[in-house]
């Protein structure tokens, strides 16, 4: 491009710049209109006598804190590194306070134009601590959830190997169909995430959608390139079920955080019910990985692999749900695999359209069906 | 890309996300602080100490100025009658830190919540010279006897140097508040339109150590309840800054309160128990007593000795009230 192209490309963006700060600026049309300030209290830990929370400035403005309080009233208490707090920046709050375990308690935030904030802790439970021990609990959660239930799917290939064309049809279509669920039921959860947990400000919608939309397209472009450089060896089934393994790992991080999430809360029956539920649900994972690779022999090495870039994400995820919770990360990564899912779904199901009888075959519109309705029946019977 | 590498690319950027997200933001040395919590444990932080009990000092309004501060008025005599003018504005627009960091709209009388405290003697002539600086319509309406068009709420004063003069016949003898009347009424008080009116029985009552305390409170983000709970605006006030007073004086609070949303307030003395003359209207005590309820507006006289030298808590027994900041101390000095 010759300096006079750019200098072309330039000019309507400054002249935008130009429009936005004689809006913005002193004597704009908004000059007088205060912002009001918003503040989200992302996390709140209850350890020895204190209770930590994690404040973020999610408004407009940059915001002071001033004020903590338990239950509406007012405690002495400090503020780390320091209460002003530019956009987005973060704050910890410690209000020492001898709470009692399993009580419910308010925790208020006051911030310097008076306004308090609220965040509601249904019952209190003592913060995990950040040693080995804990991480290994989370490995093992991880692992469980994740890593094992992957591997016990993948030992459906012996089965789906000696499969006829149609049959093999069949599971791949049914792949394509638990991928199709996994991106709904990620993006509903990273929905419901932000809406719960995320300021008005952060357009936590939108947030889905362009971490969906990105992942998405990310994946779409490596297994584009994957495919147009014929570099994988044993051709475009191992590629295929690459493919589902890191969209399925990105996925399973997601799950990942929040069953740590919910072990670090201290929520013990409801890690369980994840627990096992994802469990359940994550066996059907292995289906989606070895089916592409029904024709496929000598494969064993490759599918340790494979499992792991699937499953192991579920341990990562454990630990960043555990020892750093943090709503905006959540919402990100659960978003990141649900467009992941997606943009595999769609792989598969290209593969799939190559296959005999394209995709308006009884096998592969009855596999697809299949997919749905096992995951749905697998997400509920828990 | 083979798909080995591509493999290793994900897991690492898996690891590198984690990493992201468990890493904590890098710190630099600072001064370690000190606080006392409620219970007594003393905290230690990196930070900055959010505690109005022990950085109230800074807030604008000076409750210890405020405590014994009476204005009599400028004095003159006409026709054997005293004569106590006064100058009195109203404004709307101040900007107040009226707890530590918290900055809140207070509409006021000559500058301050609660506005000067107006004393004067039963059978006195007080003159106001009324004038409206605010934004909004103002008007000063005193509880006691006066005509009907001295009320303060048919009689309204617009904005942007609107004038009255308010002119009555002190009485009755007691405790008294005054405040804008202009509708909406509770906006109009709760951003701090308010004040106490004393009228004192000719002849003046017993030598004393005498203060006002408003009781009011402050709804900072306009939810219809009170952020804020004091004796004399700033909460936990004189709990960081006794009051002092001396060991078998007596002492007279004109305590008012103007605590709106709550239907009650209330007045709890330690180690000690008050005479209570209900609106300061008899000069017979109506209790012996350490806790008297008070609804809106309602007011007494509290007169107390202590016995014993030392540091005394008084508060609101609606502990509510008193752990959002309408608590104090006096601090009785023995004799020397």
């Amino acid at each position: 491009m010759t300096p006079r192209v750019i200098a072309a490309g330039l000019v309507p963006l400054v002249l935008v710049a130009g429009l936005v700060a004689f809006i913005t600026g002193p004597g704009g049309i908004t000059a007088g209109i205060d912002p009001l300030p918003d503040i989200t209290i992302e996390r709140v830990d209850f350890v020895d006598s204190e209770v930590r929370v994690v404040v973020r400035n999610t408004g407009p403005v940059p915001v002071d804190i001033v004020q903590g309080d338990i239950n509406d009233r007012i405690q002495p208490s400090a503020v780390e590194p320091d209460g002003h707090l530019e956009r987005f920046e973060t704050a910890v709050l410690r209000i020492p306070y001898a709470w009692n375990e399993a009580e419910p308690y308010a925790i208020g935030v006051t911030v310097h134009d008076g306004t308090r904030f609220e965040r509601v802790v249904e019952a209190a439970a003592p913060a995990v601590p950040v040693d080995l021990e804990q991480a290994g609990l989370l490995a093992l959660a991880g692992t469980y959830m994740g890593v094992i239930p992957v591997f016990i799917g993948l030992a459906w290939l012996p089965f789906i190997r000696r499969l006829n064309q149609k049959s093999i049809s069949f599971f791949l279509a049914l792949t394509a169909g638990l991928l199709l669920f996994i991106g709904v039921d990620s993006a509903e959860e990273a929905l419901g995430v932000s809406a719960e947990n995320l300021a008005g400000s952060m357009n936590g919608a939108l947030l889905v959608l362009a971490s969906a939309g990105c992942a998405f397209l990310a994946l779409q472009y490596v297994s584009g390139r994957l495919a147009s450089t014929g570099a994988l060896g044993s051709g475009s089934a191992m590629g295929a079920a690459l493919m589902v393994s890191v969209g399925i790992g990105l996925h399973n991080f997601g799950e990942g955080l929040a069953l740590g999430a919910a072990i670090s809360l201290g929520s013990a029956a409801f890690s369980v019910y994840l627990l096992a539920g994802f469990a359940m649900h994550n066996t059907t994972e292995g289906i989606a990985i070895a089916s592409p690779l029904a024709g496929r022999n000598r494969v064993a090495r490759r599918l340790v692999m494979l499992g792991v870039v699937a499953g192991f994400p579920a341990v990562l995820g454990a630990w960043a749900g555990g020892f750093a919770y943090s709503p905006i990360s959540s919402v990100v990564f659960l978003a990141v695999g649900s467009g992941a899912a997606f943009q595999v779904a769609v792989t598969v199901a290209r593969w799939v359209a190559r296959g005999p009888g394209g995709m308006t075959s009884p096998h592969v519109c009855g596999g697809l069906a299949a997919g749905l309705l096992i995951m749905y029946v697998t997400s509920i019977v828990l | 890309m083979r798909p080995r590498s591509m493999m290793a690319i994900s897991v690492a950027a898996m690891a590198a996300l984690c990493m992201a997200v468990l890493l904590p933001g890098s710190t630099t040395a600072v001064v370690e602080k000190r606080f006392i919590t409620h219970s007594g444990a003393v905290i230690s932080t990196t930070g900055e100490v959010l505690d109005p009990l022990y950085t109230a000092s800074t807030v604008e309004f000076d409750p210890d100025e405020y405590l014994r501060n009476f204005e009599y008025g400028r004095v003159s005599q006409e026709d054997g009658q005293t004569i106590r003018e006064y100058t009195i504005i109203a404004r709307d627009d101040q900007v107040q830190e009226i707890s530590p960091g918290v900055f809140y709209n207070v509409w006021t009388y000559n500058g301050t919540v609660p506005g000067p405290t107006i004393r004067a003697t039963e059978g006195d002539i007080v003159r106001i010279q009324f004038i409206n600086q605010g934004s909004k319509q103002h008007t000063m309406h005193f509880h006691g006897i006066h005509p009907a068009e001295m009320d303060g709420v048919f009689e309204i004063v617009g904005p942007g140097g609107g004038q009255f003069t308010y002119e009555f016949e002190a009485g009755p003898v007691g405790v008294h508040p005054y405040h804008c009347h202009v509708m909406p009424l509770e906006e109009h008080i709760v951003h701090g339109l308010y004040g106490v009116f004393i009228v004192d029985p000719a002849g003046g009552r017993p030598a004393a150590d005498e203060m006002v305390m408003v009781l009011n409170g402050f709804d900072t983000d306009f939810d219809g309840e009170n952020n804020f709970y004091a004796a004399n605006t700033v909460p936990f006030y004189y709990q960081h800054h006794p009051i002092r007073i001396q060991q078998d004086e007596l002492v007279r609070v004109y305590a008012v309160n103007m605590v709106e949303f709550d239907p009650i307030n209330n007045f709890h003395l330690h180690g000690n128990l008050y005479y209570y003359y209900p609106t300061g209207t008899d000069t017979v005590p109506s209790h012996y007593t350490d806790m008297v309820t008070l609804s809106q507006t309602e007011r007494g006289i509290l007169e107390f000795s202590y016995s014993y030298p030392g540091q005394y808590v008084f508060h609101a027994h609606k502990v509510e009230f008193s752990e959002k900041g309408w608590v104090g101390t006096f601090l009785v000095d023995g004799p020397s």
